[in-house]
């Protein structure tokens, strides 16, 4: 009996943990700075996130690269904090028309964005030429 | 009458055989350097340090002390010909800026703030300011305010000011 308890209360933790992040104000105050206030980012030079993060979402290779790319993985922003911005913004791309995805869970963002990418722009070329192998919309291949 | 010039003429010999001339002078002397002391009683000097201490013009958009520019580098463009918010003539916000937070005495609370440089001109050269309060350039850079923010803007990246924009209030406990 001691484990299902125990079990359920990490759960509640990152419940709350996840509750109490509010994604707009730390977007506000730890993304928008370069990627706007409407998430499309500078053209040539600033990735775009909204119509992106949704699409990336969509295989285990984009996810995976979603959590390591340098702004995700080096941000001041806690795992629940990061898990809620990423949510935030795939559930603004599906409310935007784009497939709805699995949301990150908090373990899914802890394990992986510890570890750093070596070749960001040579990863995300790999990433997108699966995406567009596997179907449907992928975001612009060159940042 | 006669009673009354009785009690001066005697209070006067009394006075003349019990002072000299010479305490009159001491007494004033007292006087003056008791006047001269009353300034450094710790009472005026505190309240003199406490007003010191406040900035002067939090309130003033073309002070490098308005509570909106606590970690602005750069010139204002309030003292360029544009305000606080808006990019002088010829120049264009940059995309990209600095956003961090700044607490406003007047409501104790803290806001979100945008730094947007203006660009497309040479530097203004007025006022400027270099607060920084809160950069960690070497852990953050995303947070060093020393970036021209132009250089996300292509042909237009001469840095001329920069304006404080107001984002929201962060939420108290966030």
């Amino acid at each position: 009996m001691r484990r299902p308890a125990a079990l359920f209360a990490a759960a509640a933790l990152a419940t709350q943990a996840l509750a109490a992040a509010d994604p707009r104000i730390d977007y506000t105050l730890f993304c928008m700075g370069c990627h706007g206030a409407e998430a499309r980012g500078v053209p040539g030079k600033v990735p775009p996130l909204a119509g992106a993060v949704a699409r990336f979402m969509r295989t285990p290779e984009g996810r995976d690269y979603m959590l390591r790319v340098p702004g995700a993985a080096n941000s001041a922003l806690s795992d629940a904090q990061l898990t809620a911005v990423l949510n935030w913004l795939a559930e603004r791309d599906a409310a935007a028309g784009e497939a709805a995805v699995a949301p990150f869970t908090l373990a899914e963002v802890t394990r992986v964005r510890r570890t750093p990418l070596a070749d960001v722009p040579g990863t995300r070329r790999a990433v997108i030429r699966g995406l567009t192998a596997a179907g449907g919309a992928a975001p612009a291949l060159d940042y | 009458m006669r009673s009354l010039d009785r009690m001066f003429e005697q209070s006067s010999r009394l006075l003349a055989q019990r002072t000299s001339r010479r305490s009159l002078l001491g007494a004033l002397g007292q006087l003056l350097s008791g006047a001269a002391l009353l300034p450094l009683l710790p009472l005026a000097r505190g309240g003199r340090a406490a007003a010191a201490a406040a900035r002067p013009d939090v309130n003033n958009p073309q002070s490098c002390d308005y509570w909106r520019y606590c970690a602005i580098d750069g010139f204002l463009c309030a003292c360029c010909g544009g305000s606080t918010t808006s990019c002088p003539p010829g120049t264009v916000p940059s995309p990209i800026t600095w956003i961090g937070t700044c607490h406003n005495p007047a409501d104790d609370r803290h806001y979100m703030v945008s730094y947007n440089d203006c660009c497309g001109k040479t530097s203004c050269g007025h006022c400027d300011c270099n607060r920084n309060e809160r950069e960690k350039p070497t852990y953050r850079p995303s947070r060093n305010n020393d970036l021209n923010w132009c250089l996300a803007n292509g042909d237009d990246s001469n840095y001329h000011c920069s304006v404080s924009v107001i984002l929201g209030v962060v939420p108290p406990g966030s």
